[in-house]
C-alpha cells in the first residue's frame, strides 16, 4: 500500500440554481484522498457527501475550485477525456446498482473492460476471477433479474474494481440490502481494499460503514466538520 | 464466454419491450406491404401500357425524322438500309427493329369517305411482340406479302365505310413529292380492340403497296421501329444509337425514346409515377414516425441507466452508436418482417392480379392515350425498386433513430442518476 495521493480536492464550491436561488452545496471543499484508503464521507441529507463524490467522479463540476484525479485537473479535461478518466481511472458503485438488465453478470462485468479494448482472452480470465473473488463463482451467465440484490451489488464491485481504477467511488452501496448481505458486502470491499489495493470512497449514512472504514469525514452545509483517522 | 458490444447490446435492447418492438416491425412491415404492391402496381402496369404502346406505335425506340413528331408527314423519311438496320440489330438490348410507313389517309367507298390513321407494316417482320394489332384480327387473315393487295380495318372504320372482307376500299394521300395520289385495296381483315379509337380510325396497308403508293424508294419509311423487352433502357439506348448511327442517319435523322415520340402517355406515366412516389413517402414517414415514437420512449425510459453507463465510461459517440444500432436493427428486422407479410400477397398479385372491370363498370378494356389497357392490374416489382424500398426503410429508421441516439449522446450523468 502506497500513500500517494490519488484524489485532491482544493477549495471546491458547488452551487446549485434553483430559479432564482443559488443552493450551495459544497462551501469550500479541501480534501486529499490517498492511494489504498477506506474511507466514509457521511453526514445528514444536503449535506453534500454525495455531490463531493460526482464532483470527484467527474459526473459533476465545481462551480469554483480544483479537482485533480491521479495527477490530471479535471476542469482542462474535453468531455471525451472525461470519459475516458471515469473508464480508465474511477469506478462506481450505486445504491440501486444499475447493472444493465439484457446483460448476463459476466457481461456486466466485462463491459468497461471491452470498452478499453482488453483483448478478449484476458478479458474473461480477469472477469472470471474477479467473479469468483466476489463470490459469483458459477453465476456468470445470471441476468440481473435472477440475482438477489446482494449479488447484483457484488456484480457492481466486480464492474467497477474489473478496470483497475485508482479510486471506486461508492454512493450508498449498503442501502438496498439487508444487514447481513451490508455486512457481506462491506466484508468484501473491505477485503478488496486489503488485497487488491483497491481505493473505496463511500458516501454512507449506515453506521456498518462508518465503524469499517479506517478514515471517516463527517459533513456539514457542504464542509468538512471532522476527519477522523483509525489506526 | 464473450461479452456484447454495441450491435449485441442494441439488439437485447430492443426486446426488452417486446410487445413494442413487435407493434413497431408490423408497422414498418405493413408499410413495406403497400409500398411494395403500389409500386409493383406501378411498375407492371406502367411497362404494360408502355409496350402496348409501344406495339401499337414506334416501338421503344423509333428511328424518324427529326420533324416528325411536331408535324407528322408522310414527306418526312429515313432510309432504312440494310446496314443501318444491322448496327440497330447488332445492339444487345435491342429484340427486333421494324421498318413502318404511319401516317394520315383518306379512305372511300362506293358509299362513304372517312378519314384514317394508316400504318404499312412488312408483314414478314411483324408479329404479335412487334404489332399488339395481330392479337386483334377478328375476321380475315394478315397480309401475305409486303406487297398485298390487301387493307385491314378497324371494326367500326369497315362499318362506316360500308365494307366487309373482299370488298374494295381506295385509299387516298399525299405523296412524297405532295400531290394527291391514291391506291386500291380488297379489305383482308377486320379488327376488332374494343378501343374506340383504334376500331373506328385504324387502317393496316401492306407497307410495299404503300411504298408504292406514295413514291417512295424500297428502303424508305416513315420510321424503324426498335424494341426492347425492357422499357428502362430506351433512353440509354436512343442516345446509344443515336450517336453510333449519327452519319448514317443523315441531318434529319432522329433516334427518339418512347417517352418524346408519345408525349401523351409520358406526361400521364410522369403523373402517375410522381403519385406513387408521393404515396411512398407518406409510407416512409409514417414508419419513421413509428420507429422514433418506439426508439425515444425507449431512449427516455432508459436515461437513467444510458447515464450510469456514460458515469462507468461510455462515450458519447458510444452512447449515440447505440441507440444508432438499435434503429438499425429495427429497420433490418421491419424488411425481414416485410418480406414476409408481403411474399404471399405479391405472389398472389403476380400471378392473379386485381381484377378491376367490376369497379371500372365496363366489361371492355381501359384506353390511356388512346392505349388500351388490361383490366387486371398484375404487381411485379423491378428488383432495383425493390432495393429502394428496403433502402428507404432502413434509411428512414437510422434518420427516426438520430435524435433519440442525440438525446442518448448528450446524457447528464449526474442527472440522468438522480431519475429514480
Amino acid at each position: 500500500m502506497t500513500d500517494s495521493v490519488i484524489v485532491q480536492l482544493q477549495a471546491v464550491e458547488k452551487i446549485y440554481q434553483q430559479g432564482k436561488i443559488e443552493v450551495p452545496a459544497l462551501r469550500g471543499l479541501d480534501l486529499e484522498v490517498r492511494r489504498g484508503e477506506f474511507m466514509a464521507l457521511t453526514g445528514p441529507s444536503g449535506s453534500g457527501k454525495t455531490t463531493a463524490l460526482n464532483i470527484i467522479g467527474g459526473l459533476d463540476t465545481p462551480t469554483r475550485g480544483k479537482v485533480v484525479v491521479d495527477g490530471r485537473e479535471l476542469a482542462t479535461l474535453s468531455r471525451g477525456e472525461l470519459s475516458r478518466m471515469r473508464r480508465d481511472k474511477i469506478g462506481f458503485v450505486f445504491q440501486a446498482y444499475n447493472l444493465v438488465p439484457v446483460l448476463t453478470a459476466f457481461e456486466n462485468a466485462e463491459m468497461v473492460l471491452r470498452l478499453q479494448g482488453v483483448p478478449t482472452a484476458e478479458r474473461r480470465q480477469r472477469v472470471m476471477k474477479l467473479l469468483a473473488e466476489v463470490g459469483l463463482e458459477g453465476m456468470e451467465h445470471r441476468k440481473p433479474a435472477e440475482m438477489s440484490g446482494g449479488q447484483q451489488q457484488r456484480v457492481a464491485i466486480a464492474r467497477a474494481i474489473a478496470p483497475g481504477p485508482v479510486v471506486t467511488l461508492a454512493d450508498e452501496p449498503t442501502a438496498n440490502v439487508d444487514s447481513a448481505t451490508a455486512e457481506m458486502l462491506l466484508s468484501l470491499m473491505e477485503r478488496l481494499n486489503r488485497e487488491r489495493d483497491v481505493t473505496f470512497i463511500f458516501s454512507t449514512h449506515d453506521p456498518r460503514v462508518m465503524a469499517r472504514a479506517r478514515r471517516v469525514i463527517r459533513m456539514v452545509d457542504g464542509k468538512i466538520e471532522s476527519d477522523e483517522r483509525k489506526e | 464466454m464473450s461479452g456484447p458490444r454495441l450491435p449485441t447490446l442494441a439488439w437485447r435492447n430492443i426486446w426488452r419491450n417486446r410487445r413494442r418492438t413487435l407493434i413497431t416491425l408490423f408497422s414498418i412491415a405493413f408499410g413495406t406491404l403497400l409500398a411494395t404492391l403500389m409500386t409493383g402496381i406501378g411498375d407492371s402496369s406502367y411497362a404494360e401500357m408502355i409496350d402496348h404502346a409501344a406495339r401499337l406505335g414506334g416501338g421503344h425506340v423509333i428511328v424518324q425524322h427529326r420533324g416528325y413528331v411536331e408535324l407528322p408527314s408522310l414527306d418526312k423519311t429515313v432510309r432504312a438500309e440494310p446496314e443501318l438496320l444491322d448496327a440497330i440489330r447488332a445492339e444487345p438490348e435491342v429484340r427486333a427493329v421494324v421498318p413502318r410507313v404511319v401516317g394520315g389517309v383518306m379512305l372511300a367507298t362506293s358509299t362513304n369517305n372517312v378519314g384514317a390513321a394508316v400504318i404499312g407494316i412488312d408483314p414478314g417482320v411483324e408479329d404479335r411482340t412487334t404489332l399488339g394489332l395481330v392479337d386483334s384480327l377478328a375476321e380475315g387473315e394478315m397480309f401475305a406479302s409486303a406487297d398485298d393487295e390487301g387493307i385491314i380495318l378497324g371494326k367500326t372504320l369497315a362499318e362506316n365505310l360500308d365494307v366487309t372482307l373482299g370488298k374494295k376500299v381506295v385509299y387516298t394521300v399525299t405523296d412524297k413529292s405532295g400531290e394527291i395520289t391514291n391506291g386500291l385495296a380488297r379489305v383482308s381483315g377486320i379488327l376488332e380492340t374494343g378501343a374506340v379509337e383504334i376500331d373506328a380510325g385504324m387502317a393496316l396497308l401492306p407497307i410495299g403497296a404503300l411504298r408504292g403508293v406514295l413514291g417512295y424508294e424500297p428502303d424508305e419509311v416513315t420510321q424503324l421501329a426498335v424494341f426492347v423487352d425492357d422499357h428502362r433502357v430506351s433512353e440509354g439506348l436512343a442516345n446509344h444509337l443515336a450517336e453510333q448511327l449519327g452519319d448514317r442517319l443523315g441531318e434529319h435523322g432522329a433516334v427518339l425514346p418512347w417517352f418524346t415520340a408519345s408525349p401523351d402517355l409520358a406526361g400521364f406515366v410522369t403523373m402517375k409515377v410522381t403519385g406513387t412516389l408521393i404515396f411512398e413517402i407518406i409510407v416512409t414517414v409514417l414508419i419513421a414516425a413509428g420507429i422514433f415514437n418506439t426508439l425515444f420512449v425507449s431512449v427516455m425510459e432508459r436515461m437513467r441507466e444510458l447515464g450510469i453507463l456514460a458515469a462507468i465510461g461510455f462515450s458519447s459517440r458510444q452512447l449515440f452508436g447505440l441507440v444508432i444500432w438499435e434503429s438499425l436493427w429495427l429497420g433490418l428486422c421491419g424488411i425481414v418482417a416485410g418480406v414476409l407479410l408481403t411474399a404471399w400477397p405479391y405472389y398472389y398479385f403476380s400471378t392473379t392480379g386485381f381484377d378491376t372491370s367490376v369497379t371500372m363498370g365496363n366489361d371492355g378494356s381501359a384506353q390511356v392515350s388512346g392505349v388500351t389497357m388490361s383490366q387486371v392490374l398484375y404487381v411485379e416489382l423491378y428488383p432495383d425498386h425493390a432495393a429502394y424500398i428496403a433502402l428507404a426503410v432502413v434509411v428512414a429508421t437510422l434518420a427516426a433513430g438520430l435524435y433519440p441516439a442525440y438525446k442518448a449522446g448528450r446524457v447528464s450523468p449526474v442527472e440522468a442518476i438522480r431519475i429514480v
